[in-house]
């Protein structure tokens, strides 16, 4: 009797339910018959009490299944609603995504920076330690512990800054925009007891009028191994692990005689051209013969090796050292080596 | 030294049976850099012609008609401005299409035959500058007569030159005879050097010579002539100086030059007539002895500066340069030739002292200031005095040869292990031996123990190191195989300080700043314009002595005039600019290098948006402000772990004093940031609303902590608003100071929402309304919490700055 009003009732919501258009009408179907107060399922409730005992439980069971039914409609209904209020919105709703994205403002790195990053990177790779030293030297670091005294005719080849002190010049000791990282090869082996393997970066100065390829405030990298065995082929083979690491590719290497007074022997480096790998006799980058010059390198003079107490019977290994913002034209094509130094944000914001 | 290597002379004393380009490919990567190559250019179309006839031009009295033969009766009319060509003349014929160089514009042009004055010029007969050999426009370069007619002019004018960048460790390759040692090395071929008559010495009367300085002047030889006759060298000779790079003079002193260009070693020549007392002294000078040099400059003569003086007077700067009083003349018949060997160190500093160093010095000198070999002045004297009696009818009346300390020759002992102890390739002793003949070493072997004696002339090897770069090269450096290093691998040092700058480079790009890399030497100029009345910002800067330019003459002390003068080019081209630099400041010390000071420096200035490319459609243009690069530092701060470096609160000069911050230490500032001196943004032409910032790297990494790390709290929030009234100069951070320090368990954040300043503040009032936010690591907070940590920061705001509560 009641049972059947209720199975009646609870059909009549589900298929109200099923057909509500909206959310307000679920809604509005969820107060007629779930209501607390005046909900329809309310009423059988409040009987429950007036039945006589042993048909409560029955009846209390009928409206509960009753409840979940109209419930679980409420529940389906409402997550059709929402998908196909969804998918209609899904249609309507457009952003021109042709148009441009909101602009963030991109902060970079100078390219010497990169550089100078990049160097340490690989050269770590091979167990080289990235130290940094004085940019303003003594001649002593700078020349004399080079093999290089005054009036050495190879000072030539380094024209010099030389930089006075407003405190007091010592004439016995006169500074000097280091020329090249060198001297940091004596600093490090008069700090240090071998094994060795270092790289420097850093900033050099020379007294050079400048001009496309050359400026008189430069970066160079140095490179200083030092252990009991260390030969011209182990220098080699790091160059060439280098050369790879930076121009990519099966990069040949070529040594050839060079002369620095504190490499004995000594030799100059070049990698084989990776823009026309030696096929193009007009090639900018090579110049045609397919050789890049890179860099100076050799045998780190006994000489050397004595002044910083280091035995040269013992003790051997190789030097090398380049310029960075060589490297980063070569990679990048940048045509003048003063656009790095001129900061134009046109040309920095390329890199 | 750059020198210039005619082919033709170096086959004098070596055969070479290999192309040219093989030459030079070898001589490059196993002894001297080769700078280039030159040959003559000229075409097929230029040949030896013959002037046939010369007639008048019928339409212009300043141009003739030429007739030319060139060969198998080919001949063209060719019509010419010059005066010097006769009839029979010899000369440079270029038939149309040939390439030449353009008289007017000295660039290579192809040859049009064109009608001048109405009569069609077949060809041309070239000048010297048309032929790329000189400057001379005036007259066609007359041939050889004995040219052969019709023959092409590269094969019998002109030389193939190499061109070698020698290195300073090898005077021995000064001279064509020391590249042809190098070249029959490099070809395993013989050299051929010039048969020399032996010098007697023995004392001529009217010439002695003395060394007063054996250590300045170890070695000191002349030689007298007589009834010599001055007047041109032969052509052959002209020839060779020439295709070398030097100018013919006369034959003494083209002979002089001769040698040294085939030896390496320079000659003097002096008028006998003019030697007082007959003899030539090495010594040094006396003090305020004066000389007038051959470039007509009278020059007091440094102290200790050695001359070559006769018996009364300086008649040189010994190695350097020769005196006027002394020169050769035209009537100059007994010669008196000095050559000898100079302590090339001392050489090398006097010539920088009269600024004769280098380029600016003569081709004797920078050769002296090399380490040239005692041995070649027997050589060389010889070799002239051959030369002088050849060309110049000269007879030898004696030599005298001083060289009281004989140089012992170098015997380099060493073991032919290490070969491959240096190289890290095998080498047999036997290809040792080898190419140490072929360097004209002489080599003894016994089992692995080598001595290897060089040829006198290379000053070069004094040590195993050194006769392992001979081996090596002539091997050739391809053969070293590559290798990578299995040695020990030495255990790193940290670099905390480098570190914590490359977190700060990163950071500030990823901030959207763009770093620079500025030139580390300015203008001094720049350090008055840093402060509205020129007062300096740093101290007195290092001085560059010998600058290149004016505007790189000075080590800067501050970042802050290389970051404006970056703004100020680039806000020519743009609106807006943010930008920094991180990099040493050079602050002089007493006594020792000075400090290189890692800096950090920031500039803001114009547009702060849009970000790029000027586009405004998503965000609307604003100026950077202050508070942009505060915010800049102090994210730069946080991302540093960087928190309360020791400091006391300074004023900052150049900066508005009102918008500006600057921190002390150790009597330095070490942080400074604000808006520029607006009078100072002026001067550079700088938006008047700039703002920059330096800070001490060092300082603030010393005041950095390593991260600590704890899971964030897994309970809920409780939020309040809170709205207080201060006094006006009661500062932000001591504000929140306060409410920190009130509840500093369970605080964990207090935001600022709003400033106020107004009526319902009161006059020297301002208002802050912060939103905090309370939260416990172990637990959700009851409103009981909250509620009593509210009293405690109202009650501490009252207590410790007099705040009312605004409700
Ligand atoms: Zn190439």
């Amino acid at each position: 009797m009641a049972n059947t009003d209720l199975k009646t009732l609870a059909d009549r919501a589900v298929a109200e339910i099923g057909a509500a258009a909206d959310e307000a009408a679920l809604e509005a179907a969820r107060v007629r018959y779930l209501g607390r107060k005046d909900g329809a399922l309310a009423e059988f409730t409040k009987q429950i009490p007036a039945l006589p005992a042993k048909e409560r439980p029955a009846m209390g069971a009928a409206v509960n299944d009753a409840k979940r039914r109209i419930e679980s409609a409420l529940d389906e209904r409402t997550g059709a609603l929402r998908a196909a209020h969804l998918e209609r919105e899904l249609g309507a709703e457009r952003q021109d995504m042709t148009l441009p994205p909101r602009r963030l403002r991109l902060g970079r790195v100078h390219p010497i920076s990169q550089t100078i990053r990049e160097v340490s990177r690989i050269f770590a790779t091979l167990g080289f330690e990235t130290v940094e030293g004085p940019e303003i030297e003594s001649d002593y670091y700078n020349f004399e512990a080079l093999n290089i005294p005054p009036g050495h005719p190879a000072r030539e080849k380094w024209d010099t800054l030389w930089i006075s002190n407003p405190l007091g010049d010592d004439p016995a000791h006169p500074l000097l925009g280091r020329t090249h990282t060198s001297p940091m090869q004596v600093r490090i082996m008069e700090k240090r007891r071998p094994p060795i393997r270092v790289v420097i970066p850093g900033r050099c100065y020379r007294y050079e009028a400048t001009d496309a390829i050359r400026e008189s405030i430069f970066f160079q990298y140095e490179g200083l191994a030092i252990d009991e065995k260390l030969t011209m082929s182990d220098l080699k083979g790091v160059l060439y692990a280098f050369a790879r690491q930076v121009f990519g590719g099966d990069r040949r290497i070529r040594f050839r005689i060079d002369y620095f007074p504190f490499t004995e022997p000594s030799a100059e480096i070049a990698f084989s051209c990776f823009i026309c790998e030696g096929r193009d006799p007009k090639c900018h980058t090579c110049g045609g013969d397919g050789w890049i010059e890179a860099a100076g390198c050799g045998m780190v003079h006994p000489d050397v090796l004595r002044r910083v107490g280091y035995d040269p019977t013992t003790y051997q290994g190789f030097a090398f050292g380049g310029g960075l913002e060589r490297l980063c034209m070569l990679r990048t094509g940048a045509p003048d080596i003063r656009l790095f130094y001129q900061n134009d944000l046109r040309f920095l914001e390329q890199f | 030294m750059l020198i210039k290597v005619p082919l033709e002379w170096l086959r004098e004393y070596v055969d070479i049976r290999v192309p040219i380009d093989e030459l030079a490919l070898k001589i490059h990567m196993s002894s001297t850099e080769v700078k280039g190559v030159e040959r003559p250019w000229w075409d097929d179309n230029v040949r030896v012609g013959r002037v046939e006839k010369l007639e008048k031009h019928p339409n212009a009295d300043k141009l003739q008609l030429a007739t030319v033969e060139y060969g198998e009766g080919r001949r063209k009319t060719v019509v010419t401005g010059a005066a010097n060509l006769s009839v029979g003349a010899i000369v440079p014929f270029a038939d149309e299409g040939a390439e030449i160089i353009d008289g007017h514009t000295g660039e290579r042009t192809t040859l049009r035959g064109k009608p001048m004055r109405g009569i069609k010029s077949e060809g041309m007969v070239l000048s010297a500058k048309e032929l790329g050999l000189g400057e001379d426009h005036d007259g066609i370069q007359l041939l050889d007569p004995k040219l052969p007619v019709g023959a092409l002019l590269r094969e019998v004018l002109g030389e193939t030159i190499l061109a070698l960048d020698v290195q300073p460790n090898r005077p021995d390759c000064l001279g064509i005879v020391g590249v042809a040692r190098e070249v029959a090395a490099l070809l395993a071929t013989a050299l051929r050097e010039a048969a020399l008559d032996p010098l007697t010495t023995r004392t001529p009367k009217g010439l002695d010579v003395r060394i007063e300085d054996p250590e300045a002047c170890p070695r000191f030889a002349a030689a007298l002539l007589r009834n010599v006759r001055i007047g041109p060298s032969p052509a052959w000779l002209q020839g060779r100086l020439v295709a070398a790079g030097m100018r013919p003079i006369d034959n003494v002193v083209d002979i002089t030059n001769y040698v040294m260009l085939e030896l390496g070693q320079p000659l003097h020549a002096y008028d006998h007539r003019e030697l007082r007392g007959g003899a030539l002294v090495a010594r040094r000078a006396r003090s305020g002895e004066t000389l007038r040099t051959l470039d007509g400059v009278d020059r007091v003569l440094p102290d200790g500066t050695l001359v070559i003086a006769d018996e009364e007077r300086a008649l040189g700067v010994a190695g350097i340069m020769g005196g006027e009083s002394s020169e050769i003349r035209q009537d100059t018949t007994t010669v008196a030739l000095e050559c000898a060997s100079f302590e090339p160190r001392g050489i090398g500093r006097t010539a920088t002292r009269l600024g004769l160093r280098g380029s600016s010095g003569s081709a004797a000198a920078r050769r002296f200031a090399w380490e040239l070999s005692p041995d070649l002045v027997p050589l060389a004297l010889a070799r002239a005095v051959r030369l002088l009696r050849e060309h110049a009818g000269a007879e030898l009346v004696g030599v005298v040869d001083r060289y009281p300390r004989p140089r012992a020759r170098v015997n380099v002992r060493m073991r032919f292990s290490d070969v491959p102890r240096v190289m890290g390739i095998e080498i047999s002793p036997e290809e040792t031996l080898d190419i140490l003949r072929r360097l004209q070493f002489e080599a003894a072997a016994d089992r692995d123990t080598l001595v290897a004696t060089p040829p006198a002339v290379r000053t070069d090897i004094a040590i195993a190191e050194d006769v392992v770069e001979e081996v090596g090269r002539i091997a050739g450096y391809d053969r070293l195989p590559m290798r990578i290093p299995d040695g020990p691998l030495p255990l790193h040092e940290r670099h905390p300080l480098e570190e914590f700058r490359e977190r700060a480079r990163d950071g500030l790009a990823g901030f959207g700043l763009q770093e620079i890399v500025a030139y580390s030497l300015i203008d001094p100029g720049w350090l008055s314009q840093l402060t509205a009345d020129g007062s300096p910002l740093a101290p007195e800067p290092l001085r560059v002595t010998n600058p290149t330019s004016l505007a790189q003459s000075v080590a800067r002390p501050t970042l802050r005039p290389s970051l404006l003068d970056t703004a100020r080019r680039n806000l020519r081209n743009r609106e807006g600019i943010a930008i920094f630099e991180i990099a040493p400041v050079y602050l002089p010390r007493r006594g020792d290098l000075p400090e290189e000071r890692w800096t950090i420096g920031i500039l803001l200035a114009g547009n702060a948006e849009p970000a790029r490319d000027g586009e405004t459609w998503l965000t609307k243009p604003r100026p950077w402000d202050i508070r942009d690069l505060e915010g800049f530092f102090d994210a730069l701060a946080e991302l540093l772990h960087v928190s309360h470096p020791p400091a006391e609160p300074a004023s900052a000069p150049g900066l508005h004093p009102g918008r500006s911050i600057a921190f002390a230490h150790d009597g330095a500032i070490r942080l400074a940031a604000g808006q520029l001196d607006p009078r100072v943004a002026e001067r550079w032409e700088l938006p008047l609303a700039t703002f920059v910032g330096e800070i001490d790297l060092a300082w603030w990494h010393a005041a950095s902590r390593r991260p600590e790390a704890k899971a964030p709290s897994r309970y809920p929030p409780a939020l309040r608003d809170l709205a207080i009234v201060v006094d006006e100069a009661t500062p932000y951070r001591h504000v929140v100071r306060e409410i920190r320090a009130a509840a500093p368990e369970l605080l964990e954040s207090a935001s600022l929402l709003d400033l106020y300043r107004g009526p319902q503040a009161g006059p020297g009032k301002k208002s802050f309304a912060f939103r905090l936010v309370f939260r416990s690591a172990t637990g959700t907070l009851s409103e009981g919490d909250v509620e009593r940590a509210m009293k405690r920061v109202v009650g501490r705001l009252e207590h410790a700055l007099g705040a009312a509560i605004r409700s």
